[in-house]
């Protein structure tokens, strides 16, 4: 048997928080929840307080100088956490206004522990501390000792059993501040704003004694409260592939034959070409022919309107809900909300065909701030799906250029296990459409280019071109009847 | 006077109720300022001393504007939360426009809280003031 301390772990009620803190709030920690105004400080702590505040596990709520309280009780009861009943009850407000006034931290201290003798709280919060250490730089009073303070305090808390947090407002992490020193969890929030818009961002700075997921984490504040937008895991042992590969059929019979008997399950699909080349109608397809063989799948649109860019068959899938929809029109978006939104969508569904229509528009509904790293977050999309075991199906859109052979705009093709290609082409001056599988990783394809055209019935393939050359340089030629011999 | 909500019309009877009666001014009086350092006990640790003067000069104010006949009263008692002072501006009315003043006093005191925090957290903070035997801590001795 161990003899060591267990440290036991509080789920903190807001979503994401737990995995990005590393497994949950380390019980009797002493924590700092610090960023500058308005990043959501207080609902941050108001939505753990309300998710982890028991009778038999009480939490008080100092108010210092700062927002009033009867503001805070105004705001924060439109969030859907806050429960007025609980309230006198397993949550108490201390308002220490006077005593903070008077710039005495030594008074302070004793008004904190004496409330917390009092009641006994598992669960302690100070709003703001900032104004606590304001108020006493600003007296004249040699006896202050915020160092010392912040000591005592933090070492009372623990010894009293309190988890323990301080909200402040603090603009730099550098600043030399000896609250950052003793405190145990240092979260800082921050709101990264790039022309017209708005990121909000958290960071675990230390949590001690936890592998906390590093970096920075979107999240946002909806009625419902913070959620946090934490990673998607890896997994970390992918399945191997299995042989013989097992195939998803694409909806056309001709198409699965050029990629050697289907799509390999688990792959991921780059389907590039021009404009109204018809990858929408391929990918469409390919979820219908999931649904005839009783998959389900989840498509994600990134238009404007996405409803008017929908053909019938997609939306009747919708309808009856073998298809799911991620369809977020929400701005700035980040991708581990989008990832977070199409995992949900997939589990919800149990999923197995995924389409990202199209990337162009991805990029575009991403906020600016993550665009820089654009090929970063679509690899880790990539991986986050075909790690969760579905097969996906992604569109490109492709400038089309005559002078080089490129698959997509991104230098993103490295990325995918498979990739279509669609080229226009001028013959006899018709515009026609031809199409080629390029890749199909660890597995035989065709190398041939094949006329398609789409009618009503979708997409249908056609015959090669053999007297044809240059198709792709998109102005082919005849070959010369001697070669033909 | 306004159509009186539900909490205003149990405040007024639960002030009836504690002055009973037949009672001289004094006792209305009384009875005023002990409900008055009952919401008091029970709003300063929350919002604060200041929040609570703030809170009833406001109401106040609200009374002596709705009620042009309380505006002698209220001039005479708008200083920071001073319950004896308003206690004395009290016994020195008619027993009628006393009861009335106390009465649209809490009334209004109570309404104005409900605009700011909203009526549930508003009953669930000054639950014990008028449901001493419903409250978790035993209610305060106020009396003088």
């Amino acid at each position: 048997m161990s003899t060591k301390v267990t440290i036991n772990r509080l789920a903190t009620g807001v979503p994401g928080l737990d995995e990005v803190l590393g497994g949950g709030l380390p019980e009797f920690s002493f924590n700092m929840i610090a960023g500058p105004p308005g990043c959501g400080k207080t609902t941050l702590a108001h939505q753990m307080m309300f998710a982890l505040a028991t009778p038999e596990r009480p939490a008080l709520f100092f108010t210092v100088l700062g927002e009033p309280p009867l503001k805070m009780l105004r705001y924060q009861q439109q969030f859907d956490f806050f429960d007025s009943e609980v309230i006198n009850q397993s949550i108490r407000y201390v308002n220490l206004a006077d005593d903070t006034l008077a710039g005495n931290l030594d008074e302070v201290l004793r008004r904190i522990v004496s409330e917390v003798e009092a009641h006994s709280p598992s669960l302690v919060f100070v709003d703001s501390f900032r104004s606590v250490v304001l108020a006493s730089q600003t007296q004249d009073n040699p006896n202050n000792n915020l160092p010392q303070f912040v000591q005592q305090l933090g070492m009372l808390m623990t010894t009293w059993q309190a988890t323990t947090f301080l909200i402040g407002e603090y603009f730099t992490e550098t600043d030399t501040n000896p609250i950052f020193t003793v405190a145990d969890g240092l979260i800082w929030l921050r709101q990264s704003v790039e022309r017209n818009s708005m990121v909000r961002k958290m960071e675990i700075m230390k949590m001690r004694g936890q592998p906390t997921l590093p970096g920075l984490h979107t999240f946002r504040i909806a009625t419902s409260g913070i959620k946090v937008f934490a990673p998607a895991p890896l997994n970390p042992i992918e399945a191997p592939l299995e042989f013989p590969i097992k195939r998803l059929k694409m909806g056309v019979p001709q198409l699965d034959e050029m990629l050697g008997g289907g799509l390999p399950r688990g792959y991921s699909l780059l389907v590039a070409g021009p404009s109204g080349s018809g990858k929408s109608i391929l990918a469409a397809t390919f979820l219908a022919e999931g649904a005839r063989n009783g998959e389900t799948g989840v498509i994600a649109v990134f238009e404007q309107r996405p409803n008017h860019s929908q053909n019938a068959t997609l939306a009747g899938l919708i309808q009856t809900g073998q298809v799911g929809l991620v369809d977020s029109r929400a701005p700035d978006l980040s991708i581990d909300e989008i990832v977070q939104l199409l995992l949900s969508e997939i589990s919800r569904l149990k999923a197995t065909r995924v389409v990202i229509d199209s990337l162009s528009g991805f990029e575009l509904a991403l906020a600016p701030t993550f665009r820089e790293d654009f090929r970063e977050s679509l690899s880790r999309m990539v991986t986050a799906l075909t790690g969760a075991g579905v097969s996906v199906l992604m569109t490109s859109e492709l400038e089309d250029r005559y002078t080089d052979l490129r698959f997509s705009p991104y230098g993103t093709a490295f990325l995918t296990d498979a990739i279509i290609v669609q080229r226009y082409i001028e013959v006899q001056s018709r515009l026609l459409r031809i199409m080629a599988v390029v890749k199909v990783r660890a597995s035989a394809h065709s190398d041939e280019l094949r006329l398609y055209r789409i009618d009503d019935n979708g997409l249908q393939i056609g015959e090669m071109l053999p007297d044809q050359e240059g198709l792709l340089g998109g102005r082919p030629t005849r070959r010369l009847s001697k070669d033909r011999v | 006077m306004s159509t009186l909500s539900e909490e205003s019309r149990q405040i007024v009877a639960s002030l009836a109720q504690s002055v009973g009666p037949n009672a001289d001014t004094a006792r209305i009086a009384q009875a005023i300022v002990s409900t008055l350092q009952d919401m008091t006990a029970a709003l300063t640790p929350i919002i604060g001393q200041q929040g609570v003067v703030a809170l009833y000069r406001r109401s106040l104010h609200l009374c002596a504007s709705n009620h042009p006949r309380l505006a002698g009263t209220y001039d005479s008692v708008q200083t920071a939360l001073d319950l004896i002072a308003l206690n004395s501006v009290l016994v020195e009315q008619s027993e009628v426009d006393a009861l009335f003043f106390g009465e649209v006093l809490l009334t209004t005191f109570y309404e104005l809280l409900t605009t700011l925090i909203g009526p549930s957290l508003t009953a669930r903070l000054l639950r014990g003031v008028w449901e001493p035997s419903l409250s978790d801590t035993p209610s305060q001795e106020n009396s003088p």
